[in-house]
């Protein structure tokens, strides 16, 4: 079957559209395809596969337009543990490796944005991460104490709050965490 | 354990259960999916890589002192095609799974409650089953061998993304809670599309019972979340727990409508649907699911009362084209298993009902005859 938009390529995507409770099909190219608005294609297939999704979304058709101005565009960006491009990554819908994510982790959170409820988890850590987490948490919160002891010129309980945090730092060291 | 013991029980221990959801809710299924760091995912990885996943994995399970059941390990290539097919009936494991040619394990709980999938898209798949609507119990089961198993496998894991795994709509959480329904007056009444589409929009998907792509067989549905990156766990299932109760009290409310409004029609269809899973001699699937459907909904709503809900759940799966050729002792062709079905339904449910005529229902003081 040939895309009833382009008239070229042959159909390989079938849109469903429901219109005053008739049921009418169109059968498009996924070049065609990528270009339509996802909310107002309903397709056959459910649910949208993630290939489907992620090549109509952030594929390359629309992508070699605007990504004319990106610097580094991130279908050159290769994953150094199992060698997937970021072009791989949009064709399978799937990563290789869980490097990919470090490695493509700029161009993430756009797509996290689309497909998720956000771009950050806010659930479960696994139990040491948890500790480094909280503790973390206690450095910055008391770091804020810090400052504010400054503003108001109590330099002993700034002091006091300084040592606090080192101790905790070191600790964050003792778990394997990130000081910075 | 062996294979065989497993694959006899067409419904396991855990799914003979009746609560106040049971005339609705099937099972309730939570999944947990996880990686270990340094390996690529079951995509791309080499056999080596497998196989040390495989084995960390195995070994993580066997000597945890945490884990209170014990499991069965069975690797996919040593089970034959027809037994790979009735596990998958069964939803122990999945389609993916089962296709595996040289990698892939599964470790199963006694109970068939519990069963963990090594290296299907994921190195690791936490599965934990529980009868009728119980999404706490089996999360607080899941989340307790994911803690087990933390601290000796080292979990792909990331601030920002949290669990990392080889599709992006599994990230986070790793988190896919399902609740398997039995939607019937809403089928009939032609509001199952109204309530997709509004699933879809609320980060939910409803899918035949057999997941991504299958039709929805004798109507049984299964609802679950698609979000999995950006919301906690406990969000997760709070979001599917009042979607779940929603779509109950919207079954219920249809059912109802349908006794008030048309209840010798109902009950003419449940009785012929009794009455052609009793006597009919060819029986395709998706007849006999509808009629199964048909005869579930009579048991619903009191019109048959010599029937229980779960023998009916046993056909559901039992029924199907693996378990009938189990049940046979061999290979069918698709014609005989029409026969094969016919027979083994009769059979189940004469058993049944012999102990009580099937008559009476409100349907025949109106006859007049």
């Amino acid at each position: 079957m040939i895309c009833e938009h382009c008239k070229q390529r042959n159909a390989t995507v079938t849109v469903t559209q429901v219109q005053n409770g008739q049921k009418v099909e169109h059968h498009y190219c996924d070049v065609c395809a990528s270009q339509f608005h996802p909310f107002h294609a309903e397709f056959k297939q459910e649910p949208v596969s993630i290939q489907q999704l992620l090549s109509n979304w952030f594929g390359s058709p629309t992508w070699q337009k605007v990504g004319e101005k990106q610097q580094a565009p991130p279908q050159q960006q290769t994953c150094p543990q199992c060698g997937f491009t970021y072009k791989r990554f949009l064709k399978e819908g799937k990563f290789g490796c869980p490097s990919c994510y470090d490695t493509f982790s700029e161009h993430l959170p756009k797509l996290f944005n689309r497909i998720q409820a956000g771009p950050q988890h806010i659930g479960k850590m696994p139990g040491a991460q948890n500790n480094v987490f909280v503790i973390k948490k206690q450095i910055e919160d008391i770091r804020k104490r810090m400052k504010a002891a400054v503003d108001e010129e109590q330099f002993e309980e700034a002091a006091k709050l300084r040592d606090e945090a080192k101790n905790l730092e070191q600790q964050l060291q003792f778990e394997g965490g990130d000081v910075s | 354990m062996m294979i065989e013991s497993f694959l006899e029980r067409a419904t396991p221990a855990w799914m003979d259960m009746e609560d106040d959801y049971s005339d609705i809710v099937i099972s309730t299924r939570i999944r947990l999916a996880r990686n270990l760091d340094g390996f690529r995912f079951p995509l791309v990885f080499s056999e080596n890589e497998a196989l040390q996943v495989e084995q960390a994995v195995t070994h993580a399970i066997q000597d945890s002192s945490k884990l209170q059941e014990r499991y069965s390990y069975f690797s996919i290539k040593d089970l034959t095609s027809l037994q790979r097919q009735i596990l998958v009936e069964k939803h122990l494991i999945s389609p993916q799974l089962a296709k595996k040619e040289q990698v892939g394990a599964m470790l199963l709980s006694e109970d068939e409650s519990i069963c963990i999938m090594v290296n299907e898209e994921d190195h690791l798949r936490i599965q934990c089953m529980t009868a009728s609507f119980q999404l706490q119990k089996a999360y607080e089961q899941a989340n307790k061998i994911d803690r087990a198993l933390e601290g000796a496998l080292p979990y792909a894991f990331r601030d920002t993304f949290g669990y990392l795994t080889s599709c992006p709509t599994n990230i986070g959480t790793g988190l896919r809670a399902s609740v398997m329904m039995h939607l019937p007056a809403l089928t009939l009444t032609g509001q199952m599309n109204q309530i997709i589409n509004a699933m879809t929009r609320l980060g939910m998907t409803v899918r035949g019972i057999y997941g991504e792509g299958s039709e929805n067989l004798g109507n049984i549905y299964q609802v679950s979340n698609q979000i999995t990156l950006g919301k906690t766990e406990e969000d997760i299932l709070a979001d599917i727990q009042s979607v779940a109760e929603k779509i109950i009290q919207k079954e219920r409310q249809a059912r109802s409508k349908l006794m008030e409004k048309a209840e010798l029609a109902l009950e003419d269809r449940v009785y012929r649907a009794l009455g052609t899973l009793t006597h009919a001699r060819i029986l395709t699937s998706e007849e006999a699911a509808t009629c199964i459907s048909n005869v579930r909904l009579g048991v619903d709503l009191q019109l048959i009362d010599n029937i229980k809900a779960t023998s009916l759940n046993e056909c559901v799966v039992s029924m199907q084209p693996g378990f009938l050729q189990h049940y046979a002792g061999e290979v069918l062709p698709p014609a005989e298993r029409d026969r094969a079905r016919a027979k083994m339904l009769r059979e189940a449910l004469f058993l049944e009902t012999k102990s009580k005529p099937i008559i009476g229902g409100k349907g025949e003081d109106s006859y007049d005859v």
